[in-house]
């Protein structure tokens, strides 16, 4: 075996050396040459390319033409992101410096000034970090594996999730992964497959295989799945999303790390093969029809149980000392992760010395490979000896595979032969992109007046409890490994039977009193409407989420997850432009900064019948810290003997909910968002979790405040008596509007009706009213207006309408 | 000074609950070492009072539910685990451990297989001990809850044998609600001595109160029932044995 594989190599070495003669062609053959080989990259890099080899007066090698188109790839450079763009809207331009730099890490770097100490590190290392405690930190991170996943959803979101997970590792100087998240947008599971085009999944092949990707990977880690959503719109028939993310714990004294000449670099884990080639530069580029066939090459399955032993052997290592710098090969391989690493310092990679999978592998395919599991790190030469102990203690493989050096150069060897010799200069800094965005509302954002007949109340209710993007989450949640670590105080399940749903989750960290929140909003169907208020609604919800479960409204940080169609389309991109805007807007007045985050390009469909794109789709997800154990509260109602209170403006915001779905309405007002009053609204109700005030709180989002009392009423053996006349409205509003309203900044809670006055008076001069109570001698949701009743049902058969609504799909 | 009691955790590539459970032997009074299967050597367990086998997916579980573990385990330290028993050593088999333990036949017959449902199940259950004479349940109310976490956990037997388990009280505790379809809803297993014991539900996941799924923040209960069964077997082990 040993002898295949030298003697593939040896014929390699030959063919390696050979240089690519780009500087003899003209721009029409250059480019007819990257598109051969699938290198998503733009004619003005072409060129910027040709001159960079003109002025070293040479040729570059097949290894380094891979590794520039890799590393300039939207996936790993986010170039449009980063790029200039040329706004325009009423009539008028103006030139944003980077979406990024403007709206997200802007904002941080302001707050950040502001919170001092909170933000630990943001946008620099694989995850962003915050302060837990005076020891301990904790990390975030998000990723998209959306084309993976719709072309082979089980494998797709298998690796998506091992290697988000493997981001949290490679943390710092190596994180401990505490928590896992997955949102997923997905078509309708009831769609007609006569509908869909061939060579497309069935979402509800998608679901089921996504579903079970996460399952075996998560639960196989043992890190558990505790937090997430799944959104199904039509609008993602063609283009599914698939959102995971990690949280991970790490002691405040190993988030620095770094390189200098004299270490040694590390590979640790499986061997690399041809599996996974090109995923970077397949991500950056939209999904077609023949896509199913040709590019499901580069989908991997994972190996859970490699990435476990990893997992062991680097918290092991790190918690010796004995890991200077750690990343993960992800998108890009080895080139991705030496090039980061290197980037300041420069430094020599020696390929024959990498394990391979297979024999006569090419020096560029050895360096560009995306096998799973693996880690490269940075480590003293002095510390090798115990490495190698600790490798054979876990059963990995670990294998020197180069120095640091202090070139500034990225040196790469194949058998004595230079592949690559590039300046850091050049390579880390692709030229800036240009684009064009154009805003302008759409019809859909007026007013409208739903003429509803009055009497339909209880049935359209049930049909609001009954809409897919409402019923629970049960059959997929149970499938996930939510206890695991035995550190869940705050389950995605809760209440009574342990099968109501609770909008933030918490987690214990073991030596710290302090507990973590997480939530996560993403609403889609607002952002077909209005992309702006879209983005103040699911900042705000993700704030509210967590702010409801206990987390204090001063220690809060965001990850962004933006999704779209094509960049190049100025209105697509113009509706992204809105969306940045607004959140960056929120975060400002609510001090919450973002500390990490990603964005995914291309999410559109080539098909018989033209181009098949997505709305903006913006995930935010939430992590906050618990200061108190007994600050946790949960959305269940606890006794049947308390009130019911609302705090927020209900309004005829209806656009993009759930009640106009059902009446088949396109358009309305989407929910916009007063910060200000929402940050006192938050900071406030703190005060009352602080004063023990709260006996459960649950946020109203989806379906409105009926839905999200109905919710309430799911976990105990009492009944719930409302009456709608006192929620605080704007006028002209409609008994149907009042309880199916979307409006943001609203939550609902329960009180010991002992405490009102105290209650009060933290709400003194906000929207706060009592709206009803929890009583013992039913078990119906009863909604009376004045005196008259306009909804009464019994919560067992609300329930079983919720609890079976996705059954029938998973 | 005070004797200490010592446990010894086993951990496999794969295993998954070594931290907490870890955590939990330590809370309930226990000198705990962790040891990787690389490391560990036959002369070792004679140290311990006690051998523990955690939760996860011993090499991935993916010929058979602790089928690898089982076999590299046999080969390294097997009958020595049968001598460590026949000595008076207790060992705990949770989850994926219950499901080593029953292959390597350091239980009675029986297999555990996949769910009824097909599916995996992360679920708080309802439990009932049947056979409260064994160093793992005898401090535990007749019922109490635990999660459990598993896609092979179903407990089936051949000829009938559940029925056997039921009546002779090896089969100690049991399902309330029969959520994998299990045979006479059976949860956990004990060897004739009652010094070998498996079970599905997951112990240590609810060492403290506020691991519950449903808070009473009035309570001043500070454990779970899985602290009480791990201090169960510590207090029996600190008296040398009794009950």
């Amino acid at each position: 075996m040993q002898f295949a594989i030298y003697n593939g190599a040896k014929r390699q070495e030959e063919m390696d050396s050979e240089l690519i003669p780009i500087l003899e062609m003209t721009d029409s053959e250059l480019g007819e040459l990257f598109f051969k080989r699938k290198l998503s990259l733009s004619k003005f890099d072409l060129r910027v390319i040709k001159d960079y080899f003109r002025e070293i007066k040479r040729n570059p090698t097949e290894l380094e033409i891979e590794v520039i188109a890799q590393t300039w790839s939207e996936h790993c450079k986010h170039r449009i992101f980063n790029g200039r763009i040329l706004h325009n809207e009423n009539n008028k331009m103006k030139v944003i410096d980077g979406i990024f730099k403007t709206y997200i890490k802007g904002v941080t770097e302001k707050i950040i000034k502001e919170r001092d100490g909170f933000v630990l590190c943001a946008f620099e290392d694989n995850a962003g970090f915050i302060k837990l405690d005076d020891e301990l930190s904790v990390c975030f991170k998000v990723e998209t594996h959306n084309h993976p996943s719709a072309i082979e959803p089980y494998a797709g979101a298998n690796t998506g999730i091992g290697g988000v997970i493997r981001d949290i590792l490679g943390a710092g100087r190596g994180a401990k992964p505490g928590a896992c998240i997955d949102v997923f947008c997905f078509g309708p599971p009831d769609c007609d497959i006569a509908n869909i085009e061939e060579g497309v999944i069935h979402p509800q092949s998608i679901l089921r295989g996504v579903v079970k990707g996460v399952r075996d990977y998560g639960n196989r880690m043992g890190i558990p799945t505790l937090c997430g959503a799944i959104h199904f719109n039509k609008v993602y028939t063609y283009n599914p999303l698939v959102y995971c993310g990690s949280a991970g714990i790490i002691p405040i004294k190993d988030i620095k790390k770094e390189v200098y000449k004299g270490l040694s670099i590390v590979l640790v884990g499986g061997k690399t093969g041809r599996d996974g080639l090109r995923g970077a530069t397949f991500s950056s580029a939209s999904l077609r029809e023949d896509s199913r066939t040709e590019d499901i090459v580069a989908v991997q399955i994972g190996n859970p149980i490699e990435e476990k032993k990893i997992l062991d052997f680097v918290l092991k290592a790190r918690e010796k000392g004995l890991i200077e710098y750690i990343t993960d090969c992800g998108g890009g391989g080895l080139s991705s992760a030496c090039g980061e690493m290197l980037k300041t310092t420069g430094g020599k990679i020696y390929l024959e010395k990498v394990p391979l999978k297979e024999p006569g592998m090419k020096s560029w395919e050895i360096f560009l490979s995306e096998s799973q599991e693996r880690m490269v790190l940075a480590v003293k030469d002095e510390n090798l000896k115990e490495l190698s102990y600790l490798t054979t203690i876990y059963d990995i493989d670990c294998t020197e595979i180069g120095e640091i050096t202090d070139t500034k150069r990225l040196e790469v060897y194949y058998f004595n032969n230079k592949v690559c010799d590039l300046e850091s200069e050049f390579l880390h800094n692709p030229p800036y992109k240009v684009l064009v965005s154009h805003y302008r509302d759409n019809n859909l954002k007026a007013e409208i007046t739903s003429n509803y007949n009055e009497n339909e109340i209880s049935n359209l209710f049930k049909r609001v409890l009954a809409d897919i993007n409402i019923v629970s989450r049960e059959p997929v949640i149970r499938e996930y490994d939510f206890e695991v670590q035995g550190n869940t105080v705050v389950k995605p399940l809760i209440g009574g039977l342990g099968d109501m749903p609770q909008d933030g989750v918490a987690i214990r960290v073991d030596g710290s009193k302090k507990y973590i929140g997480l939530g996560c909003s993403i609403l889609p169907s607002y952002a077909l409407i209005d992309p702006y208020n879209m983005g103040l609604s699911t900042l705000d919800e993700a704030v509210r989420q967590i702010i409801v479960t206990g987390v204090n409204p001063e220690k809060i940080a965001l990850l962004d997850n933006f999704c779209i169609g094509n960049p190049d389309d100025s209105y697509e991109l113009g509706r992204l432009v809105k969306c940045a805007e607004a959140i960056s807007y929120v975060a400002l007045c609510y001090k919450t900064p973002f500390i990490s985050g990603k964005d995914s390009f291309y999410n559109y469909y080539i098909s018989e019948n033209g181009i098949q794109s997505i709305p903006v789709s913006l995930l935010i997800s939430s992590i906050g810290i618990i200061d108190d154990k007994s600050d946790i509260t949960t959305s269940n109602i606890k006794s049947g003997n308390s009130l019911l209170c609302i705090v927020g403006y209900t309004k005829k915001e209806l656009g993009g909910s759930i009640y106009y779905k059902i009446l088949d309405i396109n358009g309305g007002r989407v929910p916009g968002l007063d910060p200000q009053l929402a940050l006192k609204i938050y900071q406030q109700f703190y005060k009352c979790i602080k004063d023990r005030l709260i006996l459960a709180s649950h946020d109203v989002s989806e379906g409105g405040v009926i839905v999200a009392l109905t919710e309430m009423g799911f976990g105990i053996n009492c009944g719930i008596e409302i009456d709608v006349d006192r929620i605080i409205k704007e006028e002209d509003m409609s008994i149907s509007e009042l309880l199916f309203s979307e409006s943001n900044s609203r939550i609902v809670f329960e009180i010991e009706e002992s405490n009102l006055f105290k209650i009060k008076e933290h709400f003194k001069d906000l929207p706060f009213t009592v709206i009803g109570k929890s009583v013992n001698n039913h078990r119906k949701i009863i909604i009376k207006n004045k005196n008259n009743i306009v909804v009464e049902e019994s919560l067992e058969e609300l329930k079983n309408i919720w609890k079976k609504g996705l059954e029938v799909y998973y | 000074m005070e004797e200490r009691v010592r446990s010894l955790l086993l951990k496999f590539p794969g295993t998954n609950c070594d931290s907490e459970t870890d955590r939990a032997l330590r809370t309930a009074g226990f000198d705990n070492d962790i040891i990787p299967i690389n490391l560990l050597n036959r002369d070792m367990i004679f140290e311990y009072s006690m051998v523990v086998i955690p939760g996860g997916f011993s090499y991935g579980d993916y010929i058979r539910a602790g089928r690898l573990a089982q076999l590299e385990l046999g080969l390294k330290i097997g009958d020595a685990l049968f001598e460590f028993k026949e000595k008076g050593g207790l060992i705990l088999g949770i989850c994926n451990g219950f499901q080593i333990l029953l292959q390597l036949a350091l239980l009675p017959q029986a297999s555990l297989t996949t769910n009824i449902s097909g599916r995996f199940i992360c679920k708080w259950v309802k439990l009932k001990i049947i056979n409260r004479k064994t160093p793992f349940l005898y401090l535990l109310p007749w019922k109490f809850e635990l999660p459990v976490a598993h896609i092979e956990g179903r407990f089936v037997t051949s000829e009938n044998k559940a029925n056997e388990y039921v009546d002779s009280g090896l089969a100690s505790l049991v399902y309330e609600e029969n959520i994998n379809g299990s045979e006479c809803g059976i949860a956990g297993l004990n060897d004739e001595t009652g010094r070998v014991f498996g079970l599905m539900p997951h112990p240590e996941r609810f060492l403290f109160y506020d691991d519950y799924y449903n808070i009473d923040k009035s309570s001043n209960e500070r454990y779970g029932s899985g602290y009480i069964f791990f201090r169960s077997v510590y207090e029996y082990l600190k008296v040398g044995g009794k009950m």
